[in-house]
């Protein structure tokens, strides 16, 4: 063995050796990255992080769609969705940048645009006149330029099988009273009320706070907070999850557990009352089942809060670096047609509503009514994250579900999430 | 230093071999590495250079700065370092650390030697028995962790076990409580372990000397004797090896940890390696992420340099 640890010494004289000669070439950061973009050759490429099979088949039926129009041929690049997250940044740095991005409207965008990374789509926004005033906020940036084009939205509620609520007697609840009262009810028949499923994805619970925010205290408290303007230790935001433990005792305890794919086979399953959840679970529900749900809004608490409700909206955004601009526009202008998102709508999952007023969403009961209560609303928002940033999401699943387990902790969690979100904010 | 010896010695003796031409004799004198040996050596290590010294190097750089990935970095001295003083995950993901590294390198030890001393004799169906524990190191991780979260989930094995038996109340929400969420991970993690480290001991007992036992034997020393005074003193190379695997394997612990809770629920089970990759890739505060990685870093370099410098002692 004596040999071994005279090896051992020399192999470790040789990395310091190398270590040295890699020390030599420099040192600083250069955020130098692999461009996966195509060089101008009339070529755009078009990075999507749609991956889901569905999703991902109607992609490239939208992309061969506008191929065949005669402009500049679009090449489409699909990426897991997690490493496109995760990625997104080190695109857009890239010296030779993707052009085009699959990406949500909103704070999450306008992020990249205060870096100066994005192209101004002003220009193909002139001819998006039909759109609602909302989507046109959702797409400027601060410093006033659009550098977004919304394509599709989709909403947040509470959903229930019309079957079991019909058996156990209960109607939709419109106030919060009358929804702790059905919450009580379906608990007497044996029944966990409220579904939820944070295990692996405990962002679901950021739902809850979204609402009970934007019910109790408005919209553009919630943004400010989100933005980095509030404080989550404020009384204001103490006075949202007072009103949460209301509803605690209704919760499912098995939904720590699982994940919101599971929440919804409990819900479907009837093993809970109901579920509050974006329209994308469907994805993951049997076809027949869906005939049977239906939502309600989620409960108004304040009558004199402005009803706000949650409509997260997805779209496209283009490299500022994008080799032929006017190509890129072209494209987007296009993306924004009422054809483009109806094409892309009936070839996926369905439940997505197109950004574009005069587009046709599927035609089911369930969609219209969803369209219609966002349409009915006095403000939108978009979701936790995409209001603030993916950065500070893991602040909020820290403190959400830390809350649903020791409630009695309030104060410390509300402490604790302020420093953590100060941390973002100051990075 | 043998090698120093031996170039001299083959020193002269290059142009005798070259036939007498004084200038091939030069050229095979400062030639003496062949050009392929250099192509073996400096190729590898400019591929290293790039892909791993150079990333590293920069690491060290970015644990000093503030960075979010888009603007340029911002110097900030050893600020990142004080702030994790102050931060109480950082607290807790150091304590997991150093529970992970005491119960999974401790115990993956202890089982892994005891199943290579079980194992060791050749008896009829013992391979049976050897390929069963070492079954789930060809598992990957991942895999690992979707069979054991399918045993943890509610009203799943684990809790149907405990019905069984009577023991209805032990039933936990394992991975969603703050108090077993890390043992919950450490047990499948051991599972796997305790067959590798089983097969690095099963080749250390192979290469004893069986005279050693004889000897043993003869001066009549019992099998517990026989354990203690020849096995474990002659597995002091394994050992090492053992230690080193342990080690790393202890601190760079995350496919399973993030493919089971995510360092969740609410970085009750955080590690250090799980922290960094959070910090990094979903808060994107890579300068801090870089800080928690030369942590990690140095933690595995003082454990294990410590280790060989004392076994390197020992042994001159």
């Amino acid at each position: 063995m004596t040999g071994l640890a005279a090896d051992r010494r020399t192999f470790l004289k040789g990395l310091g050796v190398l270590g040295a000669a890699a020390l030599v070439p420099g040192c600083a950061t250069s955020t130098k990255s692999p461009g996966s973009g195509s060089a101008a050759t009339g070529e755009l490429s078009l990075q999507s992080n749609l991956s889901s099979e569905q999703a991902k088949a109607a992609m490239e039926k939208l992309v061969a769609a506008y191929n065949k129009t005669g402009g500049a041929q679009v090449k489409l690049n699909t990426v897991a969705s997690e490493i496109f997250r995760t990625q997104l940044p080190t695109y857009l740095t890239s010296a030779n940048p993707p052009d085009v991005y699959t990406w949500y409207a909103g704070s999450v965008a306008d992020s990249y645009a205060k870096k100066d990374l994005l192209l101004d789509v002003t220009s193909v926004w002139d001819g998006l006149g039909n759109y609602p005033k909302s989507m046109q906020t959702l797409s400027t940036s601060t410093n006033g330029q659009k550098i977004f084009v919304p394509t599709s939205y989709y909403w947040w509620g509470m959903f229930y099988r019309k079957s079991n609520f019909a058996k156990w007697g209960v109607t939709p609840p419109k106030t919060w009273d009358d929804f702790l009262q059905v919450c009580r009810t379906i608990q007497g028949k044996g029944i966990p009320p409220i579904g939820i499923g944070l295990g692996d994805t405990p962002w679901v619970a950021s739902a809850w706070f979204d609402y009970l925010n934007i019910r109790i205290n408005g919209a553009p408290f919630h943004r400010e907070l989100l933005a980095g303007r509030g404080r989550f230790d404020d009384a204001k935001v103490k006075a949202v999850f007072t009103r949460w433990r209301e509803a605690l005792p209704y919760f499912d305890p098995k939904g720590k557990s699982f994940p919101f794919q599971e929440a919804t086979s409990a819900l479907l399953a009837g093993r809970t009352g109901m579920f509050l959840i974006g329209t994308f679970f469907a994805d993951s529900a049997p076809k027949d089942a869906l005939d049977d749900i239906d939502f309600f809004q989620f409960p108004i608490i304040d009558p004199a809060v402005p009803v706000a409700e949650e409509a997260p909206t997805d779209g496209y955004f283009a490299s500022r670096k994008a080799k032929d601009p006017d190509a890129v526009k072209k494209f987007m202008a296009w993306l924004a047609t009422a054809e483009a998102q109806e094409t892309y709508v009936q070839n996926s999952s369905g439940t997505a509503i197109p950004a574009n007023p005069d587009g046709k969403a599927a035609d089911t009961a369930l969609v219209k009514k969803g369209k219609a209560m966002i349409e009915g609303a006095a403000e939108l928002t978009q979701f936790f994250n995409r209001d603030s940033s993916d950065a500070l999401q893991p602040t909020a699943d820290a403190a959400l579900t830390k809350f649903l387990d020791k409630p009695d902790q309030l104060d410390q969690i509300l402490k604790d999430w302020q420093v953590a979100a100060e941390k973002v904010f100051t990075a | 230093m043998t090698s120093a010896l031996t170039e001299t010695a083959r020193g002269p003796s290059a142009p005798r071999a070259g036939g007498g031409a004084s200038r091939r004799a030069k050229r095979s004198a400062t030639g003496r590495v062949s050009p392929l040996i250099l192509v073996f050596v400096f190729v590898p290590f400019a591929v290293e250079a790039v892909w791993v010294f150079w990333p590293a190097v920069q690491g060290f750089w970015l644990a000093l700065t503030n960075w979010d990935g888009l603007s340029a970095p911002t110097f900030v001295g050893f600020g990142n370092f004080s702030d994790m003083a102050s931060d109480p995950i950082f607290r807790t993901a150091l304590k997991n650390t150093a529970i992970w590294l005491v119960l999974f390198g401790g115990l993956s030890v202890i089982g892994g030697f005891g199943m290579a001393l079980l194992l060791q004799r050749e008896r009829r169906g013992v391979g049976i028995y050897r390929a069963a524990l070492f079954t789930p190191v060809v598992f990957s991780l991942v895999v690992t962790a979707l069979i054991w979260r399918v045993f943890y989930q509610p009203d799943g094995l684990v809790d149907t076990i405990l019905r069984t038996i009577g023991l209805g109340d032990f039933v936990q929400p394992w991975l969603a409580d703050p108090d077993t969420a890390l043992y919950a991970v450490i047990v499948p993690a051991l599972w796997r372990q305790i067959g590798y480290v089983m097969v690095l001991y099963l080749a250390g007992l192979k290469a004893v000397d069986p005279a050693l036992y004889e000897a043993a034997k003869v001066d009549g020393a019992s099998a517990w004797q026989r354990t203690l005074y020849v096995t474990i003193p002659q597995l002091k190379g394994v050992n090492s090896v053992v230690l080193s695997v342990i080690v790393i394997d202890s601190l760079r612990s995350f496919d399973i940890v993030w493919s089971m809770t995510k360092g969740g629920p609410y970085h009750s089970s955080e590690l250090l390696s799980t922290y960094m990759y959070s910090t990094a890739f979903q808060s994107t505060q890579l300068g801090y992420a870089s800080a928690l990685a030369v942590v990690i870093f140095l933690l595995a370099l003082a454990v294990i340099l410590g280790y060989l410098i004392r076994a390197f002692r020992e042994e001159t």
